[in-house]
């Protein structure tokens, strides 16, 4: 009898004060709680590769000391080594326009093709969805050797395209790999093609979550379609644009696979080095591992750099709400 | 309302467009897979397959180990993407939801993770999942994706949750429901194209990783379908790019039919516009 | 749904799990067992060689197995840097033979002077190949097999433009070559195809023309693609790609595209690379292919081929280092690599030397500086760039050979 009154009586707001105390309480540990499965994993994981390789970046370390366990301690020299190389200045700054410019394609095209989502047939939306999922599900050592066909010197459809199709000049034999730009240019192609799918999709999620009503309305109100996406969309979609523009700046400016592969071993050369790849040579190819994480280390600070102030709205949001 | 039907016709067209273009490279790789051998290295490149042929997927299934490391894939992959979700998911309430000390550094922490440039950290994970003997292990690879995908999905998760008007929340528990219940009937399908996104990155990203499958696996029998494709461009003699065209053709067929089945998700989530307003 | 959601965890708990015991318990029963890493070209080439030594050496020690891991030319050097790292090499693997030199500087591998006896030949190994295994008077790598380059032509347009023999000196060739393309017109056609970039062809005349890459000189390297003789044999490459190939591939390295696929492709009449090319040309020219060594502007002597080829060598953290050496015994014993060159490769030892095109180019070839930072050079592309340069016009043949040089003494020196 007492708790059917104790039950009655719970649901009445004025015992809510005993179910906030119970309630804050566990709140407190609550959190934790959560996070622990994902510290757990990460940091038993990744605790010790990072503290390897802070470690090794003071560290004179190549292939004989990789078979006796052991680097000699070299202080900083790896950092005012690394830091005196013009290949590493060249490199970054040809790291930073390759980075400025895959970002701002893959988001323009991306944000173009989740709009269009929004414009077409649901049947279109599903065979764009459907024709997206398969680029990204492209590997990329398959992409690459696709990217390496299609612009064959001798036989690629490329060149066949633009000069028997297109018209726009004798194409026939072209190498598309000659100078460091081209070959840039196109590991920019295969980068942003493979980059696109997910950008489109991710934005078109995020624009489901735009409220029709108030689109409707501002059309009714004789609004212009750049001034409802600027007032109304971009708002609402800004969490996501603000972690794909963050993940796109670190994704590219680190991207290593496409341009190495792409370009081939053959024709890597410090004129065509991007910092991926420049962290490859230096550190694994050449074994010194020292200087490997040396540009690692540099890497990161140089990408916190890079995104900090999208990082930082992207806080500053969440904490808003 | 004859505009309107014109004006879908017309963005119909566009959308018809792009997919032809962006998908063209992939309508290469699968019209390779079906050209005979002497069209694939023709002087002239055919648009077409004109007389095709089932021989290369014939000679990529018979290859060795083909079957073993699909299997390989599929079970890295489907349990990175559940474990991703449900380790990100609790972890993107925790930081979307609660205040506690740590929360900052937390934040700084998944964000610092992943830019970390994966190259530099392939021998230090090799020496460490040596050290725990998860080398040559798909539990080793399972582990290191997570690492790599769940920092991106409890951002993504969070973002989405943030999303969602408190007001909502508190209506549902007016009702007498409780938080996790408050969730379940009405947040969750918000979260459903956010989940999808999460889920289909998860899965493509452990589907396709390459650097790291190859160092951690050695055993033929262990290997990911993405180190048993590279086989096939690794030796100095001459290359099958039929085969190797054909079996890529043939693994894109699971991430296919896993996206269809999420898609359907998103479907759902925007139907219930019972939400809304 | 939270019970959904246990589940869901639950599945995935028990999939890893699963995942996990099926490898734990796959390791469990490979107690004792080696592991050898040898290429995919023994996977694809010649398994069956693979399959006998295999048996050979279970059948003499009862309870082991052998797993063989195939590995790819392009990354199998980070892949064994990182099991160094990790304590976790193979027993046995097979390494290029200018990737040697800097393993054993480092001491990577396991001193095998002592057990020479037991490979079968060992006394009449080829001296350019057993060179490549041995380090400060030990012996680290055994030979495994070689290959020469030869000239794989179309024996139909040479017939066409009347050369019945194959030429004896390079100016003979010369003059067939530029025969045959005014005979054949097609757009696109390039009597002699071979990459711009091919720096084993380039070298061949650097060295037919008495020059070298780099010597040692007090201990020290010092490159010397700028001298005289070498710039002469750099200057005939350069008068002889001119004369025989089409523009088009003065920036090509020749994997993309492959000679042979061009050569398939009807728009070649021959190419100089390494013998086993002349199982890709092609159905339609299948019947029309041959072989012929690739003459030296001295009349009568083979132009110097590279001389590619693998060792085996027992990495030194290996712990079944006795084991390994007599699996080496038994795959290149007398029959194996027998079979080996019936497959079209060159086999370890004189003795066993037949006459075939690839055997007869091997008599005069030529090796890089057998210096600990070589492969630096290789990775550097310092040599295709130079001919690049060359092959362009972009720098003389003077100018760009002193760049490749100095940046050769720079990087061999440890810079």
């Amino acid at each position: 009898m007492p708790s059917a009154l104790g039950t009655a009586a719970a649901t009445a707001p004025g015992l809510s004060r005993r179910r906030l105390t119970r309630r804050r309480v566990g709140n407190a540990v609550v959190p934790y709680l959560l996070l622990l499965p994902v510290v757990l994993v990460i940091g038993a994981t990744l605790g010790y590769p990072i503290y390897n390789l802070i470690r090794l970046s003071g560290q004179k370390y190549d292939l004989f000391a990789l078979l006796q366990h052991h680097g000699t301690s070299v202080g900083l020299k790896n950092y005012s080594s690394v830091l005196h190389d013009a290949v590493f200045w060249h490199t970054l700054l040809r790291t930073v326009v390759f980075t400025v410019v895959n970002v701002g394609l893959t988001l323009t095209l991306g944000m173009l093709m989740a709009l269009l989502f929004v414009k077409v047939s649901t049947w279109v939306r599903v065979l764009l969805s459907a024709g997206l999922v398969l680029v990204w599900a492209t590997p990329p050592v398959v992409a690459v050797q696709i990217w390496l066909w299609m612009t064959n010197s001798q036989n690629g459809i490329l060149n066949s395209f633009l000069t028997d199709v297109l018209h726009v000049g004798d194409y026939f034999q072209h190498d598309w790999f000659v100078t460091p730009f081209s070959q840039l240019a196109m590991v920019t192609t295969l980068v942003v093609w493979g980059a696109i799918p997910f950008v489109t999709i991710t934005l078109y999620a995020a624009l489901t979550q735009v409220p029709r009503e108030l689109v409707e309305a501002a059309e009714i109100d004789g609004a212009t379609a750049w001034r409802v996406f600027r007032d109304i969309t971009v708002p609402v979609i800004m969490p996501a644009l603000l972690i794909l523009t963050s993940l796109s700046i670190i994704w590219d400016f680190g991207v290593f696979t496409q341009a190495y592969l792409l370009i081939g071993a053959g024709h890597i050369i410090p004129q065509n080095y991007l910092m991926g790849i420049y962290l490859f040579q230096e550190g694994y190819v050449r074994t010194d591992f020292g200087r490997g994480a040396t540009i690692s280390i540099l890497m990161l600070l140089i990408v916190a750099a890079m995104s900090v102030v999208y990082v930082r709205r992207m806080v500053r949001l969440g904490d808003a709400t | 309302m004859s505009t309107r039907s014109a004006g879908r016709l017309g963005w119909n067209l566009v959308g018809i467009a792009v997919f032809v273009v962006m998908v063209f490279p992939v309508y290469w790789m699968i019209s390779t897979a079906f050209k005979a051998d002497d069209q694939i290295n023709s002087a002239n490149p055919a648009w077409v397959p004109t007389h095709p042929t089932l021989q290369h997927f014939r000679d990529a299934i018979a290859r060795p180990y083909f079957w073993r490391s699909v299997e390989n894939s599929l079970i890295i992959v489907s349990v990175v993407v559940v474990l991703a979700i449900a380790l990100s998911f609790l972890a993107a309430v925790a930081l979307s939801k609660y205040r506690f000390t740590g929360r900052g550094l937390f934040i700084v922490a998944i964000i610092g993770i992943q830019m970390l440039p994966a190259a530099g950290l392939i021998i230090p994970l090799y020496v460490v999942l040596a050290k725990y003997r998860q080398v040559n292990t798909l539990t080793g690879v399972i582990i290191t994706y997570l690492v790599f995908v769940v920092p991106f999905c409890v951002w993504t998760l969070r973002g989405f949750l943030i999303g969602i008007p408190k007001d909502l929340e508190e209506a549902a528990m007016v009702d007498g429901s409780t938080r996790l219940g408050a969730f379940a009937k009405i947040l969750m399908p918000l979260m459903a194209p956010g989940l999808v996104a999460t889920s289909v990155f998860a899965f493509i990203t452990a589907w396709n990783e390459y650097i790291f499958a190859r160092t951690l696996l050695n055993d033929q029998s262990k290997q990911t379908i993405t180190v048993w494709l590279s086989a096939f461009l690794g030796t100095s003699r001459q290359t099958d790019y039929g085969a190797l065209m054909a079996a890529s053709s043939l693994i894109a067929i699971p991430v296919i039919l896993f996206f269809l089945f999420v898609q359907k998700r998103i479907a759902f989530g925007l139907t219930s516009g019972a939400v809304r307003g | 749904m939270r019970t959904r959601v246990i589940a869901v965890l639950g599945i995935a708990v028990l999939l890893g799990v699963v995942a996990a015991t099926a490898q734990a318990g796959g390791q469990r029963v490979a107690a004792n067992k080696l592991t050898v890493w040898l290429q995919v070209d023994a996977q694809s080439g010649w398994p069956d060689v693979v399959a006998a030594a295999n048996q050979q050496f279970q059948q003499a020690n009862p309870g082991w197995t052998v797993d063989v891991q195939y590995q790819n030319w392009s990354d199998h050097l980070q892949k064994f840097d990182a099991t160094i790292a990790g304590n976790s090499t193979p027993d046995v693997i097979e390494m290029g033979n200018t990737e040697m030199t800097k393993y054993m500087a480092a001491g990577a591998f396991a001193d095998l002077t002592a057990a020479k006896g037991t490979f079968q030949n060992s006394a009449n190994w080829l001296s350019g190949l057993a060179k490549s295994g041995q380090y400060g008077g030990k012996t680290y790598g055994i030979p495994y097999y070689a290959g020469s380059r030869v000239i794989t032509y179309r024996s139909d347009l040479f017939q066409k433009a009347g050369i019945k023999q194959p030429p004896t000196s390079l100016a003979q060739f010369e003059a067939a070559m530029v025969k045959i393309g005014k005979q054949n017109k097609v757009k696109g056609f390039s009597p002699l195809y071979v990459g711009g970039q091919d720096w084993y062809t380039a070298l061949s005349f650097v060295f037919d023309y008495g020059g070298s890459i780099a010597q040692q000189v007090s201990g020290k390297w010092k490159g010397t693609l700028a001298s005289p003789k070498s710039i002469a044999g750099l200057t005939a490459f350069k008068t002889f790609f001119q004369l025989t190939q089409s523009k088009s591939t003065a920036t090509l390295d020749g994997t993309n595209p492959f000679p042979y696929t061009v050569f398939s492709q009807g728009r070649t009449s021959a190419n100089y690379g390494p013998a086993w090319y002349s199982c890709c040309t092609g159905a339609k020219y299948k019947t029309v292919t041959q072989q012929f060594v690739m003459p030296s502007h001295t009349k009568g002597l083979p132009m110097p081929g590279f001389l590619g080829g693998s060792d085996l060598a027992v990495p030194v953290q290996s712990n079944n280092k006795a084991q390994a050496t007599q699996w080496l015994a038994d795959f290149t014993n007398t029959v194996n690599e027998k079979a080996l060159q019936a497959k079209g490769n060159i086999p370890n030892a004189t003795n066993l030397l037949g006459s075939s095109v690839n055997e007869r180019a091997a008599a005069r070839s030529w090796f890089v500086p057998q210096a600990k930072h070589w492969v630096d050079v290789e990775n550097g592309n310092i040599l295709k760039t130079m001919l690049s340069q060359i092959l362009t016009g972009k720098l003389t043949v003077k100018q760009a050979a002193t760049v490749a040089s100095d940046n050769i003494t720079q990087t061999l020196n440890g810079a």
